[in-house]
């Protein structure tokens, strides 16, 4: 079992990976629905391991809300020529960033066996990879200049959160599930609401355009 | 049991006001918000009271929690959010009408004001510290909205800014919590309830790595929302693109409930963690902030995004009072964080009279104020020197009392590095309002020679008679309130 978690867990990691390099708005998407997907597989073969009945609960939701619920809401949001759009646009070069992306991984890895941990259900370098997702989820919004990409960094850098959540204590997964549940479909609505209005205010998603405040 | 039920009301009125103004027809909206403020600014009140009688109220197995710490931000809170409120009634009237709003946007606005109270009040009252982060982050999401409330260029990359960046932000803080967490397994066992007090009952237990690296990712996480420099670039945007009534509540409340958080983490960090490692967290994050804020003050021209740069440099003084450690410095921490909130909702509801009669926020194409409206002119120039720290003013005791604190400390470099600061801060911050009230030049024929409507100078004219008071002498509850958070954040 705790292979299974082990590979579930660098999926995620993978699946992140494949959102950082994603070339448009769609592969970007569904990159963010497979990370959210397998997350909830992990916390379902967790489940299976030590029937604690709430990790079913919180993969079913993970599932369900963020597998399914909120990438078929962007996708709805950001149907049309964006979705289909190549989205090659990045604040550093694409090389740059598979580059930073990789050594952002790693500092994620160092960072965990650094810290004193107490495993519990997961072991610790699940802990690694999990911070890596986080910078990596981190990495992309800062990366990238379409709206739509920096809302997928932010919402796969959650799921890492909640990975962190997982290793550190299923009890608190739960806590930290609903908060991050609500603060998603909240975030979510609120993020969706400002996509739409960049569509009207400057007839695209990239932030680039917004430039108009300095000093 | 009645203090359960206070706390719970506290929180239950805005979100109920929320819903109803949801409801509600458009002409009602103003007076709805106004009585279910004003009763939740009493409820406030009594509760503060409560705790200056209690030491803390703990409630709800402790998902609700409230001590003098708390208490000091929920004062600030509810004064800022009730007079926020009246001043809104006369500032949006203006707006409608001069048709740069309509009727029908004045539910959007009523309803995300309440809910942003509401999340303000919840941040106060979190005794669980995933509530304290939920409520934080909701801060944000009913916010970001208003920001955008104009619905233009300028405040949607505003929005956008706020939301992108202050999300990133606490998810750090996110994950700072969980390493909090992880750092009292030891002594508490896999499985335990993440509360402020049960965490301060083991806190010297914790792991010491653990523990100051969750403070870190926590500084950064909530410091991001506090303004802090270099994660600050969002909030000269967001505070000068908002209506002026969501400025102030942006600027005077919002600001420190982040900093709350931050403090409760340090408070639950340092007796494991070491509380020098943690002040020099920060000192640094402090004193970057303040070097940052004066460098942007000299060189700007936009009075709200001036006022934004204001609260840069005063988040960044609040942190190095803490960071000082010294009771002094403390107890004129906290003190700022009364003072600089009051102020600066004072100049955000100045500055916005301002707006609304001369349609521009560039100053130096506004002349002759003190013509055009003297009531606002008095308040432009009283709390502009306020704000910049000049007596007798509550903001001058305040900075005053953390420069001794360093003194007191013997950390006389610091010490005369803050003062430096804060002279090089105060020519740029009274200059530019001086000139816009004084200088004679005439501002066209268009402006009319009068002040808007009493609801728009009463708010802050009682703003800059509190500042006035507390410069000069500090209310006795107010003094006990002060006192017992400098304790809570020395235990």
């Amino acid at each position: 079992m705790a292979l299974a978690e082990a590979v579930l867990a660098t999926l995620i990691l993978i699946a992140t990976f494949g959102l950082l390099i994603a070339r448009q708005v769609r592969g970007a998407i569904n990159c963010y629905a497979a990370q959210s997907i397998l997350l909830g597989g992990l916390a379902i073969a967790m489940f299976a391991g030590s029937r604690l009945p709430h990790l079913l609960a919180l993969g079913l939701l993970t599932i369900g809300i963020k597998g399914i619920a909120i990438p078929a809401v962007v996708r709805f949001q950001v149907r049309g020529s964006t979705y289909q759009r190549r989205e090659i646009a990045y604040y550093v070069g694409f090389p740059t960033a598979l580059l930073l992306g990789a050594g952002l991984s790693l500092v994620g890895l160092v960072a965990a066996s650094r810290l004193p941990f107490h495993p519990y259900l997961l072991s610790e370098p699940v802990l690694g990879l999990a911070i890596a997702v986080i910078l990596l989820g981190l990495f992309t919004t800062m990366a990238r200049r379409d709206a739509v990409l920096q809302l997928a960094g932010l919402l796969a850098a959650e799921n890492g959160v909640l990975l962190v959540g997982l290793v550190v204590s299923p009890e608190l997964g739960l806590l930290i599930e609903f908060a991050l549940v609500l603060d998603v479909v909240i975030g979510v609505a609120v993020m969706g609401f400002l996509i739409a209005r960049m569509h009207e205010t400057v007839a695209s998603t990239d932030t680039s355009e917004l430039t108009r405040l300095r000093g | 049991m009645t203090d359960t039920i206070l706390l719970v009301a506290v929180v239950a009125f805005p979100l109920l006001a929320a819903i109803v103004s949801l409801v509600c027809p458009d002409r009602y909206q103003i007076a709805l918000a106004l009585v279910f403020q004003v009763v939740t600014f009493g409820l406030a009140v009594t509760l503060i009271a409560r705790v200056l009688q209690v030491g803390h109220i703990d409630a709800l197995a402790h998902w609700l929690y409230l001590d003098s710490l708390s208490s000091v931000v929920m004062l600030v809170v509810a004064i800022v959010s009730v007079l926020a409120t009246v001043y809104s009634a006369g500032y949006l009237r203006h707006e409608l009408l001069e048709r740069v709003i309509k009727a029908d946007e004045l539910r959007k606005y009523f309803v995300l004001f309440h809910l942003f109270v509401f999340a303000m009040l919840l941040v106060t009252i979190s005794g669980n510290l995933g509530l304290l982060w939920t409520a934080i982050s909701a801060t944000t999401l009913a916010s970001a909205p208003l920001v955008d409330f104009y619905g233009s260029h300028e405040p949607l990359e505003a929005a956008w800014k706020y939301i992108v960046l202050t999300v990133a932000g606490s998810l750090l803080a996110l994950l700072g919590l969980l390493l909090l967490y992880q750092s009292g397994v030891g002594p508490l066992g896999n499985s335990y309830d993440f509360s402020i007090p049960v965490l301060a009952g083991a806190a010297s237990h914790l792991s010491p790595t653990l523990a100051a690296t969750a403070f870190l990712l926590v500084l950064v996480g909530f410091g991001t929302k506090a303004g802090l420099a270099p994660m600050h670039t969002w909030l000269p945007d967001a505070h000068s693109q908002a209506p002026s009534p969501i400025c102030a509540m942006l600027s005077g409340a919002e600001l420190n409930c982040a900093m709350l958080g931050i403090f409760r983490v340090y408070t639950l960090t340092a007796p494991a963690a070491g509380a020098a490692t943690l002040r020099t967290g920060l000192l640094v994050f402090g004193l970057v902030s303040m070097i940052v804020a004066v460098v942007f003050l000299i060189s700007q021209r936009n009075f709200k995004r001036l006022l934004a740069y204001s609260s840069v440099e005063q988040m960044g003084l609040i942190s190095v009072g803490v960071g000082l450690g010294t009771p002094l410095a403390l107890i004129g921490a906290l003190l700022l964080m009364v003072t600089h909130g009051f102020t600066k909702c004072l100049m955000f509801f100045a500055t916005g009279n301002l707006l609304l009669r001369f349609r521009t926020t560039t100053i130096p194409e506004i002349q002759g104020v003190v013509r055009a409206m003297p009531w606002t002119a008095l308040l432009l120039v009283g709390g502009a020197l306020a704000i910049a720290g000049a007596p007798p003013f509550g903001v001058f005791i305040s900075e005053f009392s953390i420069i001794s604190g360093a003194f007191a400390g013997h950390l006389w470099v610091l010490g005369a590095v803050i003062a430096a600061l804060l002279l090089l801060g105060f020519i740029p911050l009274v200059a530019p309002f001086h000139r816009m009230t004084f200088s004679n030049a005439e501002t066209g024929g268009e402006v009319a020679q009068a002040e808007l409507s009493a609801v728009t100078l009463l708010p802050a004219l009682a703003l800059l008679g509190a500042v006035l008071v507390i410069g000069v002498w500090i209310p006795g509850p107010l003094d006990q309130l002060l006192h017992h958070a400098a304790a809570v954040l020395t235990r």
